[in-house]
């Protein structure tokens, strides 16, 4: 507990101290320098929870906040170590990243002071057990990162994407402050521990604070249909903080509702089907739209969406399984839940890094401008490769481990006798296959597209500046390098080491099942770590034996079927490549399409240009801001700027409130 | 016994596609009334094919050179898993079949983005398509593998390929339906007609022949004689819904075998009896597998909770 406060302090004063220094580089290398030592610190704090250290310290700031309580449990301390770990990374990539702005005279102090903040904040957040300082600390993560956000605050459409955030963050924030206003009126007190008791015997209570914590929360995490703000924000922000608010923040939504989940104990079963349901959405919503993006953070963003929703197909399963007794299906279930949580923030935050050392060379994230890219970076192609097929949740590894339990859970909750528990079940398992193979489709779009092939570029740019723009590609750095490797590393461990892992996520499930046993699952893990490391050496092995036994190799170029004047150009597009599957699912997504036709032959001006929009934007968020903007604009007359009329506003006013004294006096 | 049965299924999954594929051939030319090559004839191709230089696009990365390793030893890997002679898998382990398909799944990825690797339009055409038919045809197989999990009471991958025996005159015709919707997997996932045609000579209408255009000598090899191993899997996942698994083991080698021999032959007189469709009625006739799942479930439902 100690630890974690002086990590929190660290993390603080690096913040606070680099305004003193001039030099912009060096008040990175010290935020960098406090993140790491903080991380250290607070991970020790997390590791000794249950080891007889005091886990819990009451601290007394005074006036309301008198008393406020932070605990670690082990629900706690599992987020702390994950949030610590990802943050250090991605600003030791921050270094890198930040290096083109600093040549350009970029002034870095606040975002010097916000970074380490936002990681400070979200330490609090999972450690503070008390309502109305957790509400001040949520805050202050949401200010922070929505000061991150807006880096580039020249660019017109960051300041939207970052307004777009803050707004979406205080609806949230308003169902947070009801959820706990009706605990705290319930239990009589702010602190979390009291919360427990009032949910005994008191079912409807308990389905009105799961939903408030629900929608509070999930806008956080992003669940559709709260995710609007992801796809804006994430491609919005520098690199390394949108890998540090895909990997790690929204996971803080996701600690919210199983904290909420804490205090109720056994919810409702059609509560846990509404979880279903909505991840169900999320997972198919997510990647579906994933599938169309060409922005490369924009996809990764619609893919955080899809994560989200396989984790809550895993919490649903948690859900139903404590609801119908069945302890096997709610541990197998958390577990996959949990250990998703960790794997898709390793697998995300490398991805948007690597996207990120991409767009700091290429200057673009549009794909379809991408390709040829592995012959110039080969390192940073090798490990978004590996991000990709661990995104899919493709064996030999990690995310596929947290798939596999959920599908375990499926499966065993389709033995529950039940009809509606059956049909749920066969549903979640054709979404998550489903959601499975259009993971690999979008992933080998992005991969292949960016990545293989030959450099597309734009049609107007002349030739000799396409070649001056390739030779400025180059690998990047080993500030970007390194923590990549570190989070491909960890990738290979979780996937070579199944029942560790699995034993690792389930000590934090004490905090939401109760007492169980599991029996087989470990044999099996451990049979699948088997055949995966034996995968992984059969492949390698038959690849050093091709390559030794056929050394002789002749080059020619594609199969161009008879014609030999191939430009890049002329290769599968992005959009080709979705085009197929999207096609079939039309109806699902709003198609904005700017033409010209050509008159004459050889038209200049003829051209042709297709995006696809999400639907809920268009048809429900947008005409929903306009009617509510014509509501507020009927008001306007009101304010109309004639200093008289405010005088007899002051005067009615006054009139009305004598009148009321008088009548209720 | 286990040791016997594991050997005899290694050696089916590493040379049963061969023969498999000969077969098909002869029928083939049987029904277009001409001599037709030896069955062996697949074999000495590939055979050939190993001892051959290769040419590789000078577009193209190590990922195009790395692919058909992953590619072949996923295949046989995903073998592994799934139940072969007399429903015996070699590695039986509860929800194995999640782990056959997500290796499967890993199998696709490699071969999608070797293909994108060539920079070719029509390689890429090739991928859209294969990577646009896997996803639909997935859920639709989960969906009757999970039907057959609850019928079966048991999670692993052999047990629930025994529905006749169990379920009587209802197992017969669930196992019917379940066959067919099988089969038509089998054409989408191993590129036959109606879906695709493995002998077309035209690179616009191919789908798994045109990802592999660029592909020579040993990486050619490799990738068909996975994808072999792919047919061979899928059929013997067939036979094992139709022969009960009481009889003696000589009886269930032989009617493994004959099993075998009799779907390659329906598979090549329907390719031969039907023409190939058109890419936009592809979709139709997936959606019918996707149907027949359907309909698989609400039966499953039907019988056990009696709606």
């Amino acid at each position: 507990m100690q630890n974690y406060f002086i990590a929190i302090l660290i993390l603080l004063f690096s913040g606070f101290f680099s305004l003193l220094i001039k030099n912009q580089s060096y008040k990175l290398k010290l935020i960098t320098l406090g993140a790491v030592v903080a991380s250290c610190f607070s991970i020790q704090g997390a590791l000794s929870v249950g080891f007889g250290h005091p886990n819990t310290l009451i601290i007394n700031l005074g006036g309301i906040f008198e008393n406020v309580r932070f605990q670690l449990d082990y629900l706690s301390a599992f987020f702390v170590i994950f949030i610590s770990l990802m943050s250090a990374l991605s600003i030791i990539y921050a270094n890198g990243y930040l290096k083109p702005y600093i040549n350009k005279g970029k002034d870095l102090s606040a975002h010097c002071v916000f970074l380490p903040l936002l990681t400070a904040s979200m330490l609090l957040v999972v450690g503070v057990s008390n309502a109305l300082f957790f509400l001040v600390v949520w805050e202050l993560m949401s200010l922070s990162s929505f000061f991150l956000v807006i880096f580039e605050h020249e660019k017109k459409e960051t300041i939207k994407a970052g307004i777009k955030y803050l707004v979406y963050m205080h609806i949230s924030v308003v169902f947070i402050i009801l959820l706990f206003v009706v605990l705290s009126i319930n239990a009589q007190s702010l602190d979390f521990i009291h919360y427990k008791q009032i949910f005994v015997d008191n079912g409807n209570l308990s389905n009105i604070v799961f939903l408030l914590g629900f929608i509070g929360f999930g806008i956080k995490a992003g669940f559709v249909p709260f995710h609007n703000w992801l796809p804006d924000a994430h491609p919005a922000a520098p690199s390394h903080v949108s890998s540090m608010m895909s990997g790690v923040m929204i996971k803080t939504g996701i600690y919210g509702i199983l904290r909420v989940l804490s205090f109720i104990g056994v919810p409702g079963v059609e509560i846990g089907y509404f979880v279903l349901i909505i991840s169900i959405i999320s997972g198919l919503w997510g990647v579906l739209y994933a599938i169309c993006q060409h922005d490369l953070k924009k996809l990764l963003a619609y893919h955080s969406i899809e994560n989200i929703g396989i984790i809550g197909i895993g919490i649903a399963l948690g859900m139903l399984g404590l609801a119908y007794n069945n302890q096997t299906v709610a541990v197998l279930g958390f577990a996959g839940g949990l250990l998703h949580i960790l794997n898709h923030s390793i697998f995300k935050e490398l991805l948007f890094l690597a996207a990120g050392a991409v767009y700091s060379k290429t200057h673009t994230r549009n794909i379809e401008l991408l390709g040829g890219l592995i012959k110039k970076m080969p390192y940073t192609s090798i490990l978004f490769l590996i991000g990709a097929v661990a995104i899919c949740g493709l064996p030999p590894f990690n995310g596929f481990i947290s798939e596999f339990l959920i599908y375990f859970s499926m499966l065993k909750g389709l033995m529950i006798e039940n009809l509606s528990m059956f049909l749920a079940m066969l549903l979640a398992i054709c979404a998550l296959g489903l959601i499975g193979t259009m993971a690999i489709l979008c992933f080998t779009k992005a991969f292949g597209i960016a990545f293989l092939g030959e450099r597309r570029c734009s049609s107007e740019l002349a030739l000799s500046k396409r070649a001056e723009l390739d030779n400025e590609i180059e690998e990047v750095s080993p500030w970007f390098i390194f923590p990549m490797v570190i989070l491909a590393f960890l990738i290979l461990i979780i996937g070579l080491f199944p029942t560790q892992s699995f034993i690792g996520v389930l000590i934090p499930i004490n905090t939401l099942v109760a007492d169980f046993e599991i029996d087989n699952i470990f044999s099996i893990l451990q049979t699948i770590a088997t055949i995966g490391a034996i995968l992984i050496l059969a492949i390698v092995v038959l690849y050093m034996l091709k390559k030794s036994l056929y050394k002789k190799v002749d080059k020619a170029p594609t199969w161009g079927c008879g014609y030999n004047k191939a430009t890049p150009r002329m290769q599968y597009s992005a959009t080709s490549y979705a085009s197929v599957f999207i096609k079939t699912l039309m109806p699902l997504f709003k198609r904005v399409v700017d033409v010209k036709k050509p008159k004459v032959i050889f038209q200049k001006d003829a051209h042709f240009h297709m995006h696809l929009e999400d639907v809920e934007e268009a048809y429900f968020i947008h005409p929903m801001i306009k009617s509510i903007e014509k509501f507020f604009a009927k008001f306007e007359r009101i304010q109309n700027g004639n200093i008289q009329s405010y005088i007899l506003y002051g005067l009615i006013f006054l009139l009305l409130s004598i009148i009321a004294v008088v009548i209720l006096g | 016994m286990n040791i016997l049965f594991t050997l005899l299924n290694i050696l089916i999954l590493l040379f049963a596609p061969f023969f498999v594929l000969g077969i098909i051939k002869k029928t083939k030319a049987f029904w277009g009334a001409r001599k037709g090559v030896s069955i062996f004839q697949p074999l000495y191709d590939t055979v050939k094919l190993f001892k051959k230089n290769r040419v590789i696009s000078s577009q193209t990365s190590w990922i195009f050179d790395f692919a058909p390793c992953v590619i072949f030893t996923t295949t046989l890997f995903a073998g592994l898993f799934a139940p072969i002679l007399g429903g015996y898998s070699i590695i039986n382990i509860e929800c194995s079949f999640v782990v056959f398909s997500y290796i499967l799944g890993l199998n696709k990825f490699f071969a999608l983005i070797s293909a994108l690797d060539c920079a070719s339009s029509f390689e890429g055409m090739g991928a859209s398509r294969e990577a646009c038919f896997t996803t639909i045809v997935e859920p639709a197989f989960f969906m009757i593998l999970g039907s057959a999990i609850v019928l079966s009471g048991n999670l692993s991958f052999s047990s629930i390929l025994n529905l006749i025996s169990q379920t009587g005159s209802f197992g017969i015709l669930l196992v019917a339906i379940i066959c067919v919707s099988l089969f038509i997997m089998l054409l989408i996932e191993c590129s036959r007609v109606p879906v695709d045609d493995p002998t077309t000579h035209l690179e616009l209408t191919m789908i798994h022949e045109v990802m592999i255009l660029d592909n020579s000598g040993v990486d050619l090899a490799l990738i068909t004689w996975a994808s072999g191993i792919k047919m061979v899997i899928l059929m013997s996942l067939i036979t094992n819904f139709i022969i009960p698994t009481n009889l003696s083991n000589g009886y269930i080698i032989l009617a493994f075998f004959a099993s075998l021999v009799i779907l390659s032959i329906i598979l090549a007189t329907l390719e031969s009896a039907i023409a190939r469709l058109r890419m936009s009625h592809v979709f139709e006739f997936i959606f019918v597998m996707n149907s027949l799942a359907l309909v698989v479930a609400s039966l499953v439902a039907v019988r056990i909770y009696g709606v």
